[in-house]
């Protein structure tokens, strides 16, 4: 087998050169490119309102590409959704409606529609109960459970049965941090057996902990892709400067040493340049004697510095969400 | 086929279990609103004779599958549509049509104690006996499953689901007041029975009539373009939820 030809069969989702214009000419992705392996966590981030959600539609059939085309092991689904569905299990970023079904109905009628024996699926839905924690919930009904455990049973029915690609759109919105890291660490086990797991989100932090590959995509583009390691050393060996500034307070004018500072709310973040991290801590240090800041801390560049150095904008962040 | 019945199976199972708290409440009000046809609209006529009382009675089924196929099941769907149910329910691997069948299974079961009380309360109220036809079967299903496919095609099809809400809104008015189902085809105006010779409504109430009392029906007719409809509702279902944005 040629290396060209190992390259090509490993690919289970190639996308090429999607673009979506909606009535009205709204273009929701121009020329997206990409690619996903088995076995890997591939990351698509972006902020809200990027694209993202639409090119997962484009990809299991709920909408059809003005142009491109999207492969699964190397079947056009745009021509066949009916593939495309049974190939990819999506955890959709909307809450899933289960209303009327209890937490372990709905599990094991996802597990079973995705054509799992009535075993397989129970013990399969039992044991994802215990990894997630949410068995004190497993015999409530839907209605009655909160965003969190919802979208926690909604991650369950995405992956009971999984299909060979496995679609996360904003799995952790709502979720406890606690059981955040059991879901990542369930997402990681899918991608150790083999599923390849494209990871739709636009927290940043938790992203760069878990996924293999990324793209970055704003309006409808994307503007970056590669490893979490690759993206970062675009970002040369500076350190960057982060300011929590006191509420109420204007944001500083930044000196000259401090390289493409960006503010959002109460937070200024900036790049450092090596030579310049004595004057920019004694800045920082004054800044917080002046009662402007709360407080700072100087580190490593991070995926962060790079997604928002690409995006060009603070608040393509969702600061509540990050820090977990 | 094996693979279509076990996912029809499994999305009926579903929307058993999603709708079982309100099922008995659908069941209790259908049952309602089927009596209250039979008795209540009695009370518009100051002497109720043999042929309005077979009228009254075998209307009233054809109104509640009306009521449900065209207003109830398709409001269900406009509600879904706004909460973006359906985003969910097409990215499982099951046909849609599968989906289809089973919600429409559902109502037909929610619906069939009405049907079967308001004839039975019905024939006793108004002191006749029920000439009940083989073809009962067949009729009734035929009308449920034809009010259920027109309603969802313009449920689903129209662009925004608001605009299906408000047409269930017309329709239950053009259907309760303007339609020939408790009363003969002769007492409207010429434009309306002229309208009703392509509208399937008249020719459901005459499948009815005509399968549970002994007044003169053409029942051939009326299969032949209640089938025309209802085949013309699947096909526009058919298209309308295998479209993509």
């Amino acid at each position: 087998m040629t290396d060209e030809l190992k390259k090509q069969t490993e690919m289970l989702l190639e996308i090429n050169q999607l673009c979506k214009v909606y009535r009205g000419g709204v273009r929701a992705n121009d020329n997206v490119s990409l690619t996903v392996r088995e076995g890997e966590v591939f990351g698509l981030l972006g902020p809200n309102g990027a694209g993202k959600t639409t090119v997962v539609n484009q990809i299991i059939g709920l909408a059809v590409p003005t142009s491109g085309s999207i492969s699964i092991a190397g079947i056009d689904v745009v021509a066949k959704p009916g593939y495309a569905r049974q190939a990819c299990s999506l955890q959709a970023q909307t809450q899933v409606p289960i209303a009327g079904l209890t937490a372990i109905q709905a599990i094991e009628l996802v597990g079973r529609i995705r054509g799992g024996s009535p075993t397989q699926v129970r013990q399969q839905a039992s044991e994802l109960i215990d990894h997630l924690e949410i068995g004190e919930w497993k015999n409530k009904m839907g209605v009655t459970l909160s965003g969190g455990v919802r979208r926690l049973v909604a991650f369950c029915m995405a992956v009971v049965m999984p299909g060979s690609i496995v679609i996360l759109d904003e799995p952790t919105n709502d979720i406890d941090p606690l059981r955040r890291r059991l879901l990542w660490q369930e997402v990681q086990n899918l991608a150790e057996r083999g599923f390849a797991v494209l990871l739709v989100t636009h927290n940043v932090l938790e992203a760069e902990r878990v996924v293999n590959r990324l793209a970055i995509i704003d309006q409808g583009r994307v503007i970056g892709q590669g490893t979490p390691a690759t993206l970062k050393e675009s970002e040369g060996e500076s350190l960057r400067l982060e300011l929590i500034l006191e509420p109420g307070t204007e944001p500083p004018k930044p000196p000259d040493f401090l390289i493409q500072s960006l503010a959002s709310n109460r937070r200024v973040i900036a790049k450092v340049g090596k030579d310049s991290v004595t004057p920019a801590i004694e800045w920082a240090r004054n800044l917080k004697e002046e009662g402007i800041v709360e407080e700072f801390s100087l580190g490593p560049t991070t995926l962060e510095d790079a997604y928002v150095r690409m995006v060009g904008r603070l608040d393509a962040l969702e600061l509540t969400e990050g820090g977990t | 086929m094996r693979e279509w019945l076990r996912s029809y199976a499994l999305m009926l199972k579903w929307q058993a279990l999603s709708n079982k708290p309100m099922i008995p409440l659908y069941v209790a009000v259908e049952i309602m609103i089927a009596v209250g046809f039979v008795i209540g609209i009695g009370f518009f006529y100051p002497q109720i004779n043999p042929t309005i009382a077979k009228f009254l009675t075998t209307g009233a089924p054809t109104l509640i599958l009306l009521m449900v196929g065209l207003v109830i099941a398709p409001q269900m769907v406009v509600m879904a549509r706004v909460e973006g149910t359906f985003d969910y329910i097409w990215s499982l691997p099951i046909p849609r049509m599968v989906y289809l069948a089973a919600d429409a299974t559902i109502w037909l079961l929610i619906t069939l104690p009405g049907v079967l009380l308001a004839l039975i309360i019905g024939a006793l109220y108004h002191n006749f006996t029920l000439e009940v036809s083989p073809l009962v079967v067949p009729a009734l299903l035929l009308i449920a499953m034809t009010g259920i496919f027109v309603g969802y095609a313009f449920a689903h099809g129209a662009p925004k689901p608001q605009m299906a809400h408000v047409a269930t809104q017309i329709i239950v008015f053009a259907i309760m007041i303007f339609s020939p189902v408790m009363y003969p085809v002769e007492q409207l105006p010429n434009w309306l029975v002229a309208l009703h010779k392509v509208l399937p409504i008249q020719y459901m109430a005459e499948l009815s009539r005509g399968t549970l009392t002994d007044l003169d029906v053409n029942l051939g007719l009326a299969f032949s373009i209640t089938s025309a409809w209802c085949i013309a509702g699947l096909v526009v279902s058919y298209f309308v939820i295998r479209r993509r944005h």
